[in-house]
């Protein structure tokens, strides 16, 4: 088995200055690993660390920096809970337009760091989008900026592409500006379940041409589907696969959608099918947002295939006993192993068909979560392609000596050689 | 300006017979041009201020071409500048220091589209706007669309990130960018995301777009498709001056109306614009407005009603809205074909580009006619106001060289402006070699030396278009490229 070493001391920095400073210190003296976080609430994505350091919090870089609000941004500390962002923008009518799970915990920096999303990122896109300024410090204790405060700007290299989804390996977020949207006055979701998968898999070609333009479309299996309503406290028909699609605007249009989107799914026979409304469907969007992480199951994964192959994927694991949620039109399925998986060699067998799904479908897989212990067993973000190479050689620019998170991305590689 | 801190050298002597010959031997006759008036062409791109032959033009037809001459290229050290359709603002595609320009305008396959699955792959060539058409009537478009996309390419809309009026509500071309290949300094091809969304690992296909050539050749690009609108609104909005026109643009962005394009026109263009398509402009507004918002039939009416009762109360003295799918498009056509239209206004212009929060829009524009009247150069307005993108253009007469001086000066008094402001030097048309001397001023020596790391991490050897985007500062691998080539500066 290999040596899980948990890290032990904490530094929680109380000004970016403060941060660089000893990270400057770390770097030219004990070089420890250093291991950003913000919520917790990832910190299982990617390989675990092989090697005690420092955990590094950045839980007191949480201020709001600036929020001019007529010009929908704002800049924030990245330490800030998600919940206490979308509070303040929330006063204004405004948000960040991007499904985050555990928002209560979840800190902005550590969004960014995962390149988190939800259901909505079918039509509002993800945070690649949002992020139009960063502020960061490098391994080496330098501080560094790239993009700005205005929601236009090509002035040098976007390293806030670099930085979104990046596991805090090429350097501790400490601020960002975003760029916001007001918020909608109105949303609400249909809930359709069908008698078989491929009336689902007709019903979003279908979609795909709709008179409605939806910002969710998701798709669920039984499992999924009943721990979604579940979760949302709703009584909700969730015996056959779901197709749940949510839109939003003002109250009129988000009436003539669900009317629209009724009549544009009865010629696939729907087996039920209820329009979610008002605050219910505000309960609905929180859960199809928390499935992800609500599992006590010991392993989550993340398809990635055209979604024109999610049906099918979703049938693949259907098969196997696997429940899942799809953002069915990003093609990305989210799935948990049940708890017949307890061992490697368990989870090995059961995912197996799938990696072969992922591959014959140039697709990929990437495990978001499973204990510490099986990481080494698994292709955690699958087969590695070429760009790796690249990837490598940046996370050696940008972090030479290898302290910042040395091993998530990357699994366990000889240290400052 | 300015003196840039990179070098232009006269061209010349800089590739040998043996190089040549194995390039000809890759591309024959016809896939290159290396005579000197032929190669003139190719002196400059829409950056007329600094100019210099490249020693030799290709046409590579596929992937594997463009392996071959950047493998080429890294063997005898020559540097290398991709170029599209020359449409940069910014002298991106300028060949400092000389060397191989690779045109991509014969890679203009459209390879393939998936409506379904929303993306389509496409060549680096092909002009944005047979994009566009090849996919009317299916329902969806691509949704970045530069003023110039009769003429530029996707992958120079890909290596600059273009915007374009649209962009407002729909993101520029980053947001629609799913993957590329690319072919790297060394010569190595790597597929960059792809159809699929979430590949693992760092966002290379975001980092490389807007990197303006200095990463790579990009060979293939895999854009998003955007489902057409169901239903359009557009409106021209009338003002008496200028402060009530900007002050009105951040009253709808401040209300939480996101319109799908929100473009001013000053007075001045209005004149030119009027000259060349004959729309029915009031010459005697101070600006006009062009708003469109777009969504859902039963919301785009509200939405319109909305802005052009902010329109009113803030000034406009009359809002008109397009009657028909030919009048919208006949508005369109003026705005997207404005900048044809200032040559019957002055024989020279340079057209800048900056960024404000959009709340500053009001105090930039009466920074900018202050300017123009201190050094006595004329300049007009038309831009993407809606987000905060100026585009203040510069009239003056090339052979005069104390305008040219003037003019000079006044954009860089314009952009260091938007800096205090808040903003940025370039919205959308990029640094390229115009702008390196500014990029000091909006980042510290840490922001650049680490874009100076990411660039290493791409284009190790500095090959790649050399001398743009970042400062030259201490090493950077092209010092052989100066030393060889010492001299600088074409016309001025
Ligand atoms: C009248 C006019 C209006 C314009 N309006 C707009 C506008 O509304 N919005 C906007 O954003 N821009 C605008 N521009 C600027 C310009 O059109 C854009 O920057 C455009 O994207 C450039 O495309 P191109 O094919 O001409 O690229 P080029 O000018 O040929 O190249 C631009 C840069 O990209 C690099 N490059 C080109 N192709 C590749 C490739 N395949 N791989 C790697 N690097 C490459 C070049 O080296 C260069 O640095 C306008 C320009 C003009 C002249």
């Amino acid at each position: 088995m290999p040596r899980v070493a948990e890290p032990i001391d904490e530094y929680l920095p109380t000004t970016p200055g403060e941060l660089c400073r000893w990270m400057a210190e770390n770097a030219d003296g004990e070089q420890r690993p250093v291991y950003p976080v913000g919520g917790r609430t990832a910190l299982r994505f990617g390989y675990p660390a092989a090697a005690p350091g420092i955990t590094l919090s950045t839980a007191q870089l949480a201020r709001v920096v600036d929020y001019p609000a007529r010009d929908m941004t704002i800049t924030v500390e990245a330490g800030i809970r998600m919940d206490d962002l979308a509070a303040v923008l929330k006063r204004e009518r405004q948000r960040l337009a991007v499904d985050v799970a555990q928002a209560h915990r979840a800190t902005l920096g550590g969004a960014i760091a995962t390149n988190t999303s939800g259901p909505r990122r079918y039509g509002l896109g993800t945070l690649r989008d949002y992020v139009i300024g960063v502020s960061a410090v490098d391994a080496l204790g330098r501080p560094f900026k790239a993009g700005g405060r205005v929601v236009k700007n090509v002035a040098g290299y976007d390293l806030c592409k670099a930085l979104v989804g990046s596991l805090g390996t090429l350097g501790v977020i400490t601020q960002a500006t975003l760029k916001l949207r007001p918020a909608p006055e109105a949303s609400a979701l249909v809930w359709a379940a069908f008698d078989r998968l491929s009336l689902i898999d007709a019903a979003l070609a279908r979609l795909a041409v709709s008179s409605t333009r939806p910002m969710a479309l998701e798709l669920l299996l039984p499992g999924a589907a009943t721990a979604i309503a579940a979760e949302a406290g709703l009584d909700l028909p969730a015996h056959r696969p779901v197709l749940c699609i949510g839109v939003e605007g003002a109250p009129h249009e988000v009436q003539w959608q669900i009317d629209e989107l009724t009549s544009e799914l009865a010629e696939f026979h729907p087996h039920d099918l209820v329009a979610v409304n008002a605050l219910e469907s505000l309960r609905l969007w929180f859960a199809l947002t928390e499935y992800q992480v609500v599992s006590d199951e010991p392993l989550t994964f993340q398809a990635s295939v055209r979604p024109s192959q999610a049906v099918e994927f979703a049938a693949c694991a259907d098969q196997l006993g696997i429940s899942v949620q799809a953002h069915a039109g990003n093609g990305i399925v989210l799935g948990h192993l049940s708890d017949r998986a307890t061992t490697l060699a368990a989870a090995h067998s059961l995912l197996a068909p799938l990696y072969d799904f992922v591959r014959r479908a140039h697709g990929v897989m990437t495990i978001l979560n499973c204990p510490p212990d099986w990481a080494h067993g698994l292709p955690l973000f699958g087969d590695l392609s070429p760009a790796w190479e690249l990837m490598r050689r940046l996370k050696s620019q940008l972090d030479p000596k290898n302290l910042l998170n040395p091993e998530r991305f990357f699994g366990r590689t000889p240290r400052d050689a | 300006m300015t003196t840039t801190d990179h070098d232009v050298s006269r061209s010349a002597a800089g590739v040998g017979a043996a190089f040549l010959t194995r390039l000809e031997s890759i591309f024959g006759e016809h896939g290159l041009i290396r005579q000197p008036e032929e190669l003139l062409v190719y002196e400059c791109d829409g950056y007329v201020i600094e100019k210099n032959v490249p020693d030799v033009v290709v046409f590579p037809e596929s992937t594997e071409q463009v392996v071959k001459v950047v493998n080429l290229c890294a063997e005898f050290q020559v540097p290398f500048v991709p170029r599209g359709a020359g449409t940069s603002l910014a002298g991106g595609c300028l060949p400092v220091g000389g060397g191989v320009m690779i045109s991509l305008t014969r890679m203009k396959r459209i390879l393939e589209v998936n409506l379904r699955d929303r993306y389509a792959v496409v060549e680096p060539g092909v002009v944005n706007l047979h994009l566009t058409q090849h996919l009317k009537g299916t329902g969806y478009h691509y949704a970045p669309d530069p003023s110039s996309q009769g003429a530029c390419t996707i992958g120079g809309n890909f290596a600059t990130n273009s915007g374009g009026p649209h962009t407002l509500k729909y993101g520029v071309t980053v947001n629609h960018v799913l993957g590329a290949e690319v072919v790297l300094p060394d010569g190595s091809v790597v597929q960059l995301g792809g159809a699929v969304e979430d590949t693992p690992g760092y966002d290379l296909t975001g980092l490389f777009v807007g990197s303006e050539g200095t990463f790579g050749v990009c060979t293939r690009v895999t854009v998003r498709l955007t489902r057409d609108p169901a239903a359009c609104r557009t409106l021209l909005a009338v003002f008496n001056s200028v402060r009530e026109a900007t002050q009105s643009i951040s009253q709808i962005i401040g209300a939480g109306i996101v319109p799908a394009a929100l473009e001013m026109m000053d007075q001045g263009i209005i004149e030119a614009v009027e000259a060349a398509f004959h729309f029915g402009f009031p010459l005697d507004a101070a600006a006009v407005l062009l708003i469109e918002v777009d969504g859902l039939e039963v919301a785009v009416d509200d939405e319109a009603r909305q802005i052009i009762a902010i329109c009113q109360a803030g000034g406009a003295r009359e809002v008109r809205q397009a009657n028909s799918p030919r009048e919208r498009q006949l508005l369109w056509k003026c705005r997207k074909q404005a900048f044809g239209a200032i040559g019957r206004l002055s024989p020279s212009y340079c057209t800048q580009d900056g960024v404000v929060p959009r709340t500053k829009l009001p105090e930039i524009q009466e920074f900018i006619t202050a300017v123009g009247q201190r050094h006595a150069i004329r300049i007009v307005n038309v831009f993407h106001a809606g987000d905060g993108n100026i585009h203040p253009i510069l009239l003056f007469d090339e052979r005069d060289s104390d305008q040219v001086r003037r003019v000079l000066e006044a954009s860089e008094e314009i952009l260091l402006k938007c800096i205090e402001l808040g903003g940025s030097v370039t919205g959308e048309h990029g640094i390229g070699v115009e702008k390196i001397s500014l990029m000091h001023r909006l980042f510290d020596a840490h922001d650049l030396d680490v874009m100076r790391s990411v660039r290493q991490a791409f284009n190790p050897g500095g090959l790649c278009s050399p001398m743009k985007m970042l400062p030259t500062a201490g090493a950077c691998g092209m010092e052989h490229v100066m030393q060889k080539r010492p001299g600088r500066r074409a016309a001025l």
